[in-house]
């Protein structure tokens, strides 16, 4: 990649690949540090620009710098900062220049450097971090650009690939299948049995995809009342189970009970009362909270938590075999923007300047009557050269890389140089 | 103008909106160009029944050939109102291969226009045959998405998610689908054998035949699929039940039409 006017892109981070959680915890950065930390870096003139991607797998800091040895200068002021040492910091961490840098971010918008591969949120969070690097004044020309750009490329993967298609976690799995017997799964009444971490992680589900009749049972009423409230749901007691089977479309069983909680005759018994509309049961219990025999009553479908989990690891195989469409995506994206930021330098911009003036010219010399051309000529030339010294001088004596590249991108948009 | 060749060119855009549909299966977005296909197929195979029907002077399905044609192509002319109505756009690669079938057969069975004899002409006839065959179109759709179900059905079970499994609507909608598909095939053959055992009294003053006993039969077995669709069977017992009435239907065109009727006899 060219690198105008010496100015070079780099990313310094640690992920959940790179370094221990140790390490990542003290390289986490709430919102306000974000911005201390960007506006010391650009004051004490290791970037002229940055942004820091911060979230919970993954910390970046995105810079434009003057030299390609930045990243030492960067590894330290984080040591400083953070009060790390400095050799474990490199060592737990990655450092890219140029168009490493650049690729790695669009890969990181895209989801394709996730833990959990094509998850959508890191698009939030990379957008997220624009803003946050505008707020502290951290970001111009360049790093604002390509950070619009690679959330443009990642949305671009999650609209043509599938990556983002198959869910991952064990909650979306069940509810797809159950989306597959009923209609419209909203409007089902969704019986949680359990008020666990897990019944709570699939009421928190049912609640977020919109279920308007969510009923919790507990064997401690108290717990279903409070996990009820904190998803919108209702409580039902413990008791009164058997009955509630009659009404429940979807039943979730995730209690602690050595024994079923659910048994084949109650199932019977509901399926008589509710005049054989299906049953989808999910048990994500061990041992199992809904005897097994279930399955093999007319209508009713149950799943036990390996079934999901085969699902899950099928899903992920199914967004890894995405994998090259999205980085062929990606690299079209790529070289676009490495066209626009390699065009950023002053030889090419004031070439394309004196082409276009060129241009305007003759469009009014043959307008002009054919005696006159060649004096118009000459003064139209001289006029030129007068007009463009002085800007051109000043361009070329600017010592401050990004004050210089945001010139550069001031003329090309003025002039309209980046047309087609 | 030539009637083979417009009856080839719609099974030929028949073909092509089968390929069309599967493409539009398999992509994740899109709707392609397959009802397009489908209804300038529609619109031939039209024009190709109304040649044949001057030619014969009366409608065209006193013939075999032009019977299945217009199989075909009520069938076709279902699957476009379905798509319009519920946007399933799943359904279609599995029901357009029974259009071009129908299609295909109308076309090669020979068509040798006979004179037309008095008991095959009159509003009464036409509408007894038209509804007899829109209901076993409807009966053949309720074939399709009953196969479609007990697919369906068996990839929640063994929690198989492909591509299928995500295109192919939820159980409740293929059930109430196929529903619509049999009540409408049950009204068309009761109201189409009433207006048979009214015609046959007219022009032989009597109405016994094997054609008749198998139509009743067939609605017997439809008319207990609908209620037991209503009290506790509904789901894959109402699926497979589908699955034996279209033998029925099958049959009852096939070979009762051709060995034991002799009233249904094509002349």
């Amino acid at each position: 990649m060219s690198a105008p006017n010496d100015a070079h892109l780099l990313v310094l981070g640690w992920n959940f690949r790179t370094a221990e959680g140790a390490v990542r915890e003290r390289v986490a950065f709430t919102s306000d540090e974000i911005k201390e930390g960007l506006k010391g870096l650009v004051d004490r003139g290791l970037v002229s620009e940055g942004v820091i991607v911060s979230t919970c797998h993954r910390s970046e800091i995105y810079g434009l710098s003057a030299g390609e040895s930045a990243g030492e200068a960067l590894t330290r002021f984080v040591s400083e900062w953070r009060g790390l040492d400095p050799a474990r910091l490199a060592g737990a961490g990655f450092h890219r220049v140029g168009e490493e840098a650049a690729r790695h971010l669009f890969r990181v918008a895209a989801g394709l450097d996730s833990m959990s591969l094509g998850e959508s949120e890191v698009l939030g969070q990379v957008r997220k971090a624009l803003l946050l690097a505008r707020e502290a004044g951290a970001t111009r020309t360049v790093l604002h650009r390509l950070f619009e750009w690679a959330v443009a490329a990642g949305k671009r993967v999650r609209a043509e690939t599938e990556i983002g298609m198959h869910p991952l976690s064990i909650p979306a799995i069940g509810f797809e299948l159950a989306a597959k017997v009923f209609d419209d799964l909203s409007a089902r009444t969704i019986l949680v049995l359990g008020a666990g971490e897990t019944g709570r992680l699939f009421a928190r589900h049912a609640s977020e995809a919109g279920a308007t009749d969510l009923r919790i049972a507990n064997r401690t009423a108290e717990r279903a009342v409070e996990a009820a409230a904190a998803v919108g749901g209702r409580a039902v007691p413990w008791g009164s189970v058997a009955q509630e089977l009659g009404d429940a479309d979807v039943v979730v069983g995730a209690t602690s009970s050595p024994e079923a909680v659910v048994r084949r005759e109650d199932v019977e018994a509901a399926m008589r009362r509710r005049r054989g509309r299906p049953m989808f049961f999910l048990d994500l219990a061990v041992p199992r909270d809904i005897e097994s025999s279930v399955a093999e009553i007319y209508n009713v479908f149950l799943h036990g938590v390996n079934d999901l989990e085969e699902v899950a690891e099928e899903n992920r195989r199914r967004r890894a075999r995405e994998v090259p469409l999205a980085e062929a995506i990606l690299e079209e994206e790529l070289h676009r923007f490495l066209a626009w930021f390699g065009n950023l330098s002053v030889v090419p911009t004031v070439t394309g300047l004196r082409e276009r003036i060129a241009q305007m010219r003759d469009a009014e010399l043959a307008r002009a009557p054919a005696a006159d051309r060649e004096r118009l000529r000459e003064f139209a030339d001289a006029l030129a050269a007068r007009l463009l010294h002085e800007p051109m001088r000043r361009l070329k004596a600017e010592t401050d890389p990004s004050k210089k590249l945001d010139r550069v991108e001031a003329i090309r948009h003025l002039f309209d140089l980046d047309r087609e | 103008m030539d009637w083979h060749l417009l009856g080839w060119l719609a099974v030929l855009l028949y073909a092509l909106a089968e390929v069309l549909s599967i493409v539009a299966l398999l992509r994740p977005r899109g709707w392609g160009a397959a009802p397009a296909a489908l209804g300038a197929a529609l619109v031939l195979q039209f024009v190709d029944l109304e040649v044949r029907a001057r030619a014969l002077g009366s409608v065209p399905y006193r013939t075999l050939a032009g019977s299945m044609s217009l199989f075909g192509w009520m069938l076709g002319v279902a699957y476009l109102i379905l798509l319009a109505r519920h946007r399933e756009r799943a359904i279609g690669p599995f029901l357009i291969p029974f259009v071009i079938l129908f299609s295909t057969v109308g076309l090669l069975i020979p068509f040798r226009p006979s004179p037309p004899r008095p008991e095959t002409q009159g509003v009464l006839f036409a509408l007894h045959v038209t509804l007899a065959i829109l209901g076993y179109a409807a009966f053949t759709l309720s074939f399709v998405l009953s196969l479609l179900y007990l697919i369906q059905s068996r990839q929640i079970r063994r929690a198989r998610t492909g591509v299928l499994f995500s295109r192919l609507p939820a159980l409740e909608v293929i059930g109430r689908m196929n529903r619509t598909a049999v009540s409408i095939g049950v009204a068309a053959l009761l109201v189409s054998v009433a207006l048979g055992a009214v015609w046959a009294r007219r022009v032989w003053s009597g109405v016994g035949d094997a054609k008749l006993a198998w139509a009743v039969f067939t609605l017997l077995l439809y008319a207990f699929l609908l209620w037991k669709d209503r009290h506790g069977w509904k789901g894959q017992r109402v699926a497979v039940l589908s699955l034996v009435g279209f033998g029925l239907v099958i049959f009852s065109y096939t070979f009762v039409n051709l060995y034991f009727s002799h009233a249904h006899t094509f002349r």
